[in-house]
C-alpha cells in the first residue's frame, strides 16, 4: 500500500521511517542492519536535503525539483512488481546484443531473466530477500559508511529492493548483463534502489544498466549501487539514462577496488530527466589497481546533468584515467566536478582527468569544476578542462565540400562524442549509443 | 655531497634575514576593536566625516560577517580584539624633507635594501614606505607631479584628493564584500594612492614597501590605483617583518581601476615572515585584491611572488567590464616547512571579447600546502571571451601538498575556456642529465625551478626579476627531491 500523503518529501521520509521500522520485513533483518539503518537515517535527518550553500551541490539548485510532492514505495510489500509496459522495455533493448536480460520495476525485481540461463558461478538475487539472508546481510551493515552524503545515507536508510549480483572467483561471464531499470508510476513517488554487486577474485562480468521511464507522474529515483571489485577481478560497466520528462535521478555508485583490479565504467546521460545526478566514486583501496571512468552527457530542454566523480588513491602503483565529455544544447546546464585525492602512501600514482564541453546554445550553462587533492611527491597528476563551440574551420571545411549546415554539425557532434564512445569494449552497446545520440541531432540552436 | 635529508635540514633551519627588529619610539593604541577605536584613527588622520561614516559601516558589516570556513586549510583562531589596530613612530611634525625622517627609520629601510634617499633610491623607481601603520616617505613624489600623476600616501590623497578618493574607494571591492576587507574599510591606517592623468605612460616603476615591525599589531593598509583613459603604470610591492612568536595579521585591500585603453600592471614580491620551522609565528596574509577594467581595451596584469608569510590567502581579481579587456594574473607561491597559500584568482567575464590569461605554478616543499583556487566566470553577454589556465605543481619531498579547485562557469555559447593543470616532482632524469654536465644536485634543482618559474618571472620589472629569482633560490636552496 502506498501512502497517499501530500505534505512534502522531507517529512514524507520522516513518516516513512517511522512506519518502516515498525514493518514485518525489517524485522527480519539482522541487528547490525537496523543499526546502520538507523544511523544512515539519524545522519540524514541531520543533513537534510542539500541546498546550494554546500559546496557539493554548489551548482546543482534542488530547490525546484524538492517542490513536488512524493510518497515512499516499496517496503510494505516488497517485491511487489507493477507489470512494465512492454514498448518501454524495448525501447531500452540493445538490438542484437547477445546478453542476459532483467527487468527491475521501480527498483523490484520479478526474478526471470531473458536470454538463456546463467552460468554457474553467477548470483543475481532480489536485495527484498538478500538483506534478510543471514549470509549476505554483511553487504548491507556496514555503520557510517555514506559519510556527508545526503542521498546516499536516505536509500540506506530506507532502501528496501534492488539487484544483488555474485560471481563467483574464477567465473568468466561471457554474456553481458542487461538490467533494464523501468520507473513508471501515476502518481508522484521517490524509488531507492540499492544494488549490491560482488565481483570475487580474478573473476570478470559485464553490466549494462538502462534506465528508461514512463507514466505521468513525477518519479525520484534515489539509486544506490556499491561494487565490490576483489583482487585480480573485472568489471565493466555501462549505464546509459534515457529516463523522459518527469524523473529526477540521483544515482550514487562507489566502487570498492582490491589489488590488480580493473574497474571500467561508462555513464552516458541523454536528454530527458529533469535532473540527474551522478555520483561516482572509485576507491583504489590496495596496490596496482586500474580504473576507467568515461561520461558523456547530452543535455537539451531545461535539464541539468550533474556528474561528480571522486578517484581516491588510496595505495601506490594505481592507474587512473578520466574523460568526460558534455554536449549542452536548448537551455540545458551541465555540471562536472572531478575530484582525484592522492593520498600520503599512494606513491607512483598515474591520474589523468578531462573534461571537454561542446556548448551549442547560446541559453546553455556549464559549470566545470575539475580538482587535485594531492599529498605524495612521487605522482604523475593531470587534469584539463575545456568549454568551447563548433569549430568554424571544421564546420567550413566539411560545408564546401557539399555537406549542409545541420549534417556538418551533426557529423561534428559524433566525432566529439567518439573519443568516449570508441571505448565501450561491446560493439552492440556502441552501436545502441551512437544511435540514441543521433536521435538528438540535429538539433535546434536557438 | 650531502644526503637529501641533511639538504632538508638545512632549508628547514635556514633563518629568515629580515627578522631583525627596529627600536624606536611608537605611538601604539592599545589593542582591542570597537567604534572608539575607528574614530580614533579617523580623527588621529583629520579624516572627513563621509571617510568616517564609511569606516563605521565598514565596521557594521565586520560585525555581521564569520569567518569562512570553505578554505583548505585549518583557520587558527584569531582574536581581534588582541590586536592594536594602530601603531606609528612617534613625529612631532609633518616630515617636509627626508632629511627631518628619524635615522633610524631611514636605517631601517636601507638594511632592507630600500634606500631612501633619491640619490640612492634604484634608479627610475619612486617608493613609497609603509612601516606599521604609516606612510614614512614617497620618494620622486615631485618629478612625478610634473606629469600630474598622484603617488602619495592614503592620508594625504584624503586631505589633498578627496574628490578622486571618494568616487573611487569601496567601488571595486565594497566594505561588505568579506569579513577582512570589512575589517580593513573599518580600521585601515594608511597604504598608496595613484592616480595617472589622461594619456601619460608613468615614466618609473612606482613602489611601495611595506614593513611590519611593532608587536601584536594588524597591517592594514589599502591601495588605490586609478589609471585614466589611456595611460599606463606599473606597480610593484614589497614587504617584511620582523621575527616573531606570535602570527600578525595583515589585512590590506588593493583596488585598481583601469579605464578606457588603460592598462595597470601590479607586481608583488611577498617574503612576510614565515614563522619557524615548527609553524610557530608568521604573518597571516589574508589580503583582498581586485581591478577593473572599467573602460574598453583596458588592461590589468597582476603578478606575484609569494614566498613569504604563514598563511597566504588572498585572490587578486579581475572584473573585465568592458568590451576587449584583459585580464592577466601570473603567480609563484613557494611553501616550505609549515607555511600555506591558498591563492589564486577570479576573472569575471562580463564585457564582450574579453581575453584572460592564468598562469599559475605553486612549488611545495618540507610540510607545505599550496592550493590553487581560482574561478573563470563567463557572463551570458561576454561574447567570444576567452580564457587560458595553466597551474602547475611542483612537490618537493613527501610530507607536502599540492592541491587545485578550479571553478568554470560558462553561460555564453560563444566563450573558448581552457583549462589544465599538472602535479609532480622534479624529474631524476632531468637531475642526471645537468650532474652528468658537472652541475651539481642542488644548483640543478636551482635551475630546475627558475626555468619552471620562468613564464611568472618574466613579467616582473627588471630590478625586481633579478630580486624575486634570489629570492626563489634562497628560499629553495638544498631542495633536491
Amino acid at each position: 500500500m502506498t501512502q497517499e500523503q501530500t505534505i512534502p518529501l522531507f517529512e514524507e521520509v520522516v513518516n516513512g521511517w517511522n512506519k518502516l521500522s515498525l514493518s514485518g520485513g525489517v524485522k527480519k533483518e539482522s541487528s547490525d542492519l537496523r543499526r546502520a539503518r538507523q544511523s544512515a537515517f539519524d545522519k540524514f535527518r541531520e543533513l537534510g536535503f542539500p541546498s546550494i550553500r554546500n559546496e557539493e551541490w554548489k551548482y546543482t539548485n534542488l530547490a525546484r525539483f524538492l517542490k513536488d510532492e512524493f510518497t515512499i514505495e516499496g517496503w510494505e510489500v516488497p517485491g511487489k512488481t507493477v507489470v512494465p509496459d512492454a514498448a518501454l522495455v524495448k525501447k531500452a533493448g540493445i538490438t542484437l546484443l547477445d546478453c542476459y536480460q532483467i527487468v527491475l520495476v521501480n527498483g523490484s525485481w520479478d526474478g526471470t531473466i531473458g536470454g538463456g540461463t546463467l552460468p554457474k558461478g553467477i548470483q543475481l538475487l532480489k536485495v527484498a530477500e538478500a538483506r534478510q539472508d543471514p549470509a549476505l546481510s554483511v553487504y548491507f551493515e556496514k555503520q557510517a559508511a555514506w559519510g556527508d552524503q545526503h542521498f546516499a545515507n536516505l536509500n540506506a536508510a530506507l532502501f528496501t529492493d534492488g539487484l544483488f549480483i555474485r560471481v563467483d572467483a574464477g567465473v568468466t561471464v561471457e554474456k553481458p548483463i542487461h538490467v533494464i531499470h523501468v520507473y513508471t508510476s501515476e502518481s508522484n513517488l521517490l524509488v531507492q534502489p540499492r544494488n549490491v554487486w560482488v565481483v570475487n577474485r580474478n573473476a570478470e562480468l559485464s553490466v549494462v544498466e538502462s534506465v528508461v521511464s514512463g507514466g505521468t507522474a513525477k518519479i525520484w529515483v534515489n539509486g544506490l549501487t556499491e561494487i565490490l571489485v576483489h583482487q585480480d577481478a573485472r568489471l565493466h560497466h555501462t549505464m546509459i539514462q534515457t529516463a523522459g520528462a518527469g524523473v529526477r535521478l540521483v544515482q550514487q555508485t562507489t566502487v570498492h577496488q582490491h589489488r590488480q583490479s580493473l574497474y571500467n565504467n561508462f555513464t552516458i546521460t541523454l536528454p530527458g530527466a529533469d535532473l540527474v545526478r551522478n555520483d561516482l566514486q572509485a576507491r583504489l583501496e590496495e596496490e596496482h589497481t586500474e580504473s576507467h571512468l568515461y561520461g558523456l552527457y547530452l543535455a537539451a530542454g531545461h535539464q541539468l546533468v550533474d556528474n561528480h566523480t571522486l578517484v581516491d588513491h588510496q595505495k601506490p602503483n594505481c592507474l587512473s584515467n578520466e574523460l568526460y565529455k558534455g554536449v549542452l544544447l536548448e537551455q540545458s546546464t551541465g555540471v562536472f566536478n572531478g575530484k582525484v585525492y592522492v593520498h600520503k602512501d599512494a606513491q607512483k600514482t598515474n591520474a589523468f582527468q578531462q573534461n571537454n564541453n561542446l556548448v551549442i546554445s547560446k541559453k546553455a550553462t556549464i559549470d566545470s569544476k575539475p580538482q587535485l587533492e594531492i599529498f605524495a611527491d612521487d605522482v604523475k597528476c593531470s587534469h584539463g578542462s575545456t568549454v568551447g563551440q563548433f569549430s568554424e574551420e571544421a564546420l567550413f571545411y566539411l560545408r564546401a565540400r557539399g555537406i549542409g549546415e545541420e549534417s556538418a554539425k551533426s557529423l561534428l557532434i559524433n566525432a566529439f562524442a567518439f573519443d568516449v564512445t570508441e571505448k565501450i569494449r561491446i560493439p552492440e552497446v556502441e552501436a545502441h549509443v551512437n544511435e540514441l545520440i543521433s536521435l538528438h541531432i540535429p538539433v535546434n540552436h536557438a | 655531497m650531502p644526503n637529501d635529508n641533511e639538504i632538508i635540514d638545512n632549508i628547514a633551519n635556514k633563518e629568515y634575514e629580515f627578522g631583525f627588529v627596529t627600536d624606536i619610539e611608537m605611538d601604539i593604541l592599545p589593542a582591542g576593536l570597537n567604534e572608539s577605536t575607528i574614530r580614533y584613527i579617523s580623527e588621529k588622520k583629520k579624516e572627513p566625516e563621509w571617510l568616517l561614516n564609511w569606516r563605521l559601516k565598514g565596521y557594521q558589516s565586520f560585525q555581521k560577517q564569520k569567518l569562512p570556513e570553505w578554505q583548505n586549510f585549518e583557520l587558527p583562531a584569531i582574536d581581534f580584539q588582541k590586536i592594536s589596530y594602530y601603531a606609528a613612530p612617534r613625529n612631532k611634525k609633518k616630515y617636509n624633507s627626508l632629511d627631518e625622517v628619524d635615522p633610524e627609520l631611514l636605517a631601517t629601510f636601507a638594511k632592507l635594501g630600500i634606500p631612501l634617499s633619491e640619490q640612492k633610491a634604484l634608479t627610475g623607481v619612486a617608493v613609497d614606505a609603509v612601516f606599521d601603520s604609516i606612510s614614512i616617505a614617497t620618494t620622486y613624489k615631485d618629478k612625478l607631479k610634473e606629469l600630474g600623476i598622484i603617488f602619495c600616501s592614503f592620508g594625504e590623497a584624503v586631505q589633498e584628493h578627496p574628490e578622486l578618493v571618494q568616487k573611487y574607494v569601496g567601488s571595486v571591492v565594497p566594505h561588505s564584500d568579506n569579513i577582512f576587507a570589512a575589517l580593513n574599510s573599518a580600521v585601515f591606517s594608511d597604504g598608496s594612492f595613484v592616480y595617472i592623468p589622461k594619456g601619460v605612460r608613468c615614466p618609473m616603476e612606482l613602489s611601495t614597501y611595506f614593513r611590519i615591525n611593532t608587536e601584536n599589531t594588524g597591517q592594514f593598509e589599502r591601495t588605490l590605483i586609478i589609471a585614466d583613459e589611456g595611460s599606463y603604470v606599473s606597480y610593484l610591492e614589497g614587504c617584511t617583518a620582523p621575527m616573531r612568536d606570535e602570527n600578525q595579521l595583515h589585512a590590506a585591500v588593493v583596488e585598481l581601476i583601469a579605464l578606457e585603453n588603460a592598462e595597470i600592471k601590479y607586481s608583488t614580491v611577498q617574503n612576510w615572515y614565515p614563522g619557524d620551522k615548527d609553524g610557530k609565528g608568521g604573518i597571516y596574509n589574508f589580503v583582498t585584491k581586485r581591478g577593473i577594467c572599467k573602460g574598453a581595451n583596458a588592461k590589468i596584469s597582476w603578478t606575484q611572488v609569494e614566498t613569504g608569510s604563514a598563511i597566504t590567502w588572498k585572490y587578486p581579481s579581475v572584473i573585465l567590464q568592458g568590451d576587449n579587456s584583459t585580464g592577466e594574473f601570473y603567480s609563484v607561491a613557494v611553501t616550505r616547512n609549515r607555511q600555506i597559500a591558498d591563492t589564486g584568482t577570479k576573472m569575471h567575464h562580463i564585457g564582450r571579447n574579453t581575453r584572460s590569461r592564468i598562469i599559475s605554478k605553486g612549488i611545495s616543499a618540507g610540510e607545505g600546502n599550496n592550493s590553487y583556487r581560482g574561478l573563470v566566470q563567463i557572463g551570458p553577454k561576454a561574447d567570444l571571451a576567452r580564457n587560458f589556465t595553466q597551474c602547475d605543481s611542483l612537490l618537493i619531498g613527501d610530507r607536502c601538498g599540492a592541491h587545485t579547485f578550479p571553478y568554470i562557469e560558462s553561460k555564453n555559447n560563444t566563450a573558448t575556456v581552457e583549462h589544465e593543470a599538472t602535479t609532480s616532482k622534479i624529474g631524476e632524469d632531468q637531475i642526471f642529465y645537468l650532474n652528468q654536465r658537472g652541475i651539481d644536485s642542488e644548483k640543478a634543482v636551482a635551475l630546475i625551478i627558475n626555468g619552471y618559474a620562468k613564464e611568472v618571472l618574466n613579467q616582473l620589472p627588471m630590478e625586481f626579476a633579478v630580486e624575486a629569482q634570489k629570492l626563489l633560490s634562497i628560499t629553495l636552496e638544498g631542495s633536491v627531491g
